[in-house]
């Protein structure tokens, strides 16, 4: 078997703990289909480009994208238990290459993250379906969605941790940073609703251009603003990568 | 053919040279110790040997391959603990180590035969369920330890793996270790403690300072430091003309107590010995009870730590 899949191997089988189960399936569930039709009385529908979608179709489709985000914190983690429980030297001095651990860290968050959106997907499936237009680009729009969101988030949770040298360091700053990109999107509710610093803001998170692009595979309306966010998405995904890989090789012992 | 060949090997942070300019062999079969204080550069050495940093200075053999150019062919032959523990937090012992069995490509069946060879040889039956992070730090290592018999190696490092052991499961390591030994495999392994240097090591360096300060057999290094031995004679009975009947002999200084007991201290010890027997016999004195007190390698290190201090 090759190295990359056995470290894969290695990482998914560590990271499928309850927790980070309950934190994958759970967390969303509520989410959509507690706060989707607690507050679906209150809004009514929300504007998505031409058209009015209710509120809990809106949210599931959100939550495909924070997902994606949220499963990708694993790769932070992963690299960050690695180094605080001797794992990164001992794989390292193993029958492996630095090139071989960031590769298998891409692969296994691309996995956990396919897996992640292809769940919420189902899940949230009765939710929308009834706006659903499905077209040739829904499903290849929705993997190149997991796939730079996953590359984009897991290099960012992987320069956190490379960066810090403390557990509650380590905790406080993903958790904020975290919850700044859920909230400050448009996950949950639309940009066009927001008040003005606020709309700008929702504009500098990546997150808003996941979920935005998303919502157009699923919902159809694939405009060009649309594709310029397909396109700054991977522009960022691939810069954060070659930066998380720099300092990934430089990590020292 | 030497299974490691370090030749001005030399490792600086900053201005700090934890290594410093450290030439080595080790030949196929053997158990290398590398002995010496905190500080001393035991782990940045092995750290540079088992190709996870790359030498300031110096040129690198391992088992035939250059390791600055191909380290991950060294890797692939090697089995590494380091000082630093190193487990899988979330997993059982027995899962640990079935993953790091796969990690280094053994077969399934394979694993499994080896996983419980290595619960029954490390006594680790009682907490093969329990998780890695609910372990005690002794038992951590030993399941580090045990975890790295998981593959196949040609030679092995090891730093200071009897830490936090208590003295059953120190000495247990080290006889496995022996055993392994005589299947041939080849051992690299630093320790502070001498007892176990001396115990394991077919040759030991001292290193002080990032530097090695001497290399020998563990009998060669008592031999060269401390062949000063101390003998104890006790007598039946008193007599007090044993000071002039001993006076002839050379080489040693004799302490005697009271005419029913002797010290001899020196440093041919065996000979002098010989010759105080043979006078004591000559005059019919009768002995109750010899002892010798061997010098042991704890003196000897000190001896040669401190005299390469900087400020001796
Ligand atoms: N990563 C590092 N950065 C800076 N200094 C280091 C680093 N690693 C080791 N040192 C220094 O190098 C010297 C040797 O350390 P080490 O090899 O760990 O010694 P030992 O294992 O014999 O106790 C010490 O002075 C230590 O402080
Ligand atoms: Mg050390």
């Amino acid at each position: 078997m090759h190295p990359i899949i056995r470290l894969v191997n290695r990482n998914i089988t560590i990271s499928l703990n309850p927790g980070f189960l309950i934190w994958q399936i759970i967390f969303p569930l509520i989410y959509i289909f507690v706060a989707g039709f607690a507050y679906a009385p209150l809004i009514n529908s929300v504007p998505l480009g031409a058209r009015d979608l209710d509120y809990p179709a809106y949210l599931a489709s959100g939550m495909i994208g924070f997902n994606i985000m949220n499963s990708t914190l694993v790769s932070g983690i992963i690299i960050w238990n690695d180094r605080r429980h001797g794992m990164f030297e001992q794989i390292m001095s193993g029958p492996f290459t630095r090139s071989h651990y960031i590769l298998s860290n891409i692969c296994t968050i691309g996995v956990i993250g396919l897996a992640s959106a292809t769940l919420i997907a189902l899940v949230g499936y009765p939710v929308f379906f009834e706006s659903v237009e499905f077209s040739l680009v829904t499903v290849p729009i929705i993997i190149f969605g997991a796939i730079t969101g996953s590359i984009l988030f897991g290099s960012l949770a992987s320069i956190i941790s490379t960066r810090l040298r403390s557990s509650e360091g380590f905790n406080v700053i993903i958790n904020t940073v975290f919850l700044f990109f859920a909230f400050v999107s448009t996950a949950f509710y639309p940009a066009e609703g927001a008040p003005e610093p606020l709309r700008t803001a929702f504009y500098l998170n990546p997150l808003t251009y996941l979920v935005d692009v998303i919502r157009a595979g699923i919902f159809g309306g694939i405009t060009e603003f649309v594709i310029l966010e397909m396109l700054v998405l991977a522009g960022l995904a691939a810069t954060l990568f070659v930066i998380a890989s720099k300092l990934l090789t430089r990590l020292d012992f | 053919m030497s299974c490691i060949g370090a030749s001005h090997l030399s490792k600086s942070y900053g201005s700090v040279r934890a290594v410093d300019d450290i030439s080595l062999s080790v030949r196929p079969g053997q158990v290398f110790g590398f002995l010496g204080p905190n500080g001393a550069g035991k782990s940045t050495t092995i750290k540079m040997l088992t190709t996870l940093i790359p030498p300031s200075k110096g040129t690198l053999n391992i088992l035939g391959i250059d390791a600055v150019a191909d380290p991950l062919r060294v890797r692939h032959r090697i089995g590494v603990v380091l000082q630093q523990p190193s487990y899988e937090p979330t997993l059982s012992v027995e899962k640990s180590f079935d993953k790091y069995g796969m990690m280094w490509n053994v077969p399934k069946t394979e694993r499994k035969k080896r996983t419980e060879q290595l619960i029954s040889d490390f006594d680790l039956k009682h907490i093969r369920k329990k998780r890695n992070e609910d372990l005690s730090i002794g038992q951590r290592r030993r399941v580090q330890v045990a975890r790295e018999f998981m593959h196949d190696m040609d030679l092995l490092f090891l730093d200071e793996p009897t830490v936090g052991l208590d003295p059953g499961a120190r000495r247990k390591l080290l006889d496995y270790l022996k055993k392994k030994v005589e299947t041939g495999l080849t051992i690299f392994y630093t320790t502070h403690i001498l007892s176990e240097a001396e115990y394991l090591c077919d040759e030991i360096a001292i290193i002080d300072n990032g530097r090695i300060v001497t290399v020998d057999t563990p009998n060669a290094l008592k031999n060269r430091f401390g062949n000063k031995k101390t003998i104890r004679i006790r007598l039946k009975e008193k007599r007090p003309d044993m000071q002039d009947m001993l006076s002839g002999i050379s080489d040693c200084k004799i302490d005697f107590e009271g005419g029913t007991s002797i010290t001899i201290h020196s440093e041919k010890s065996e000979l002098v010995l010989l010759q105080v027997l043979k006078t004591l016999s000559n005059n019919s004195v009768e002995i109750e009870d010899l002892s010798a007190v061997p010098t042991n390698l704890e003196e000897i290190f000190l001896k040669v730590v401190r005299e390469d201090a900087p400020d001796n």
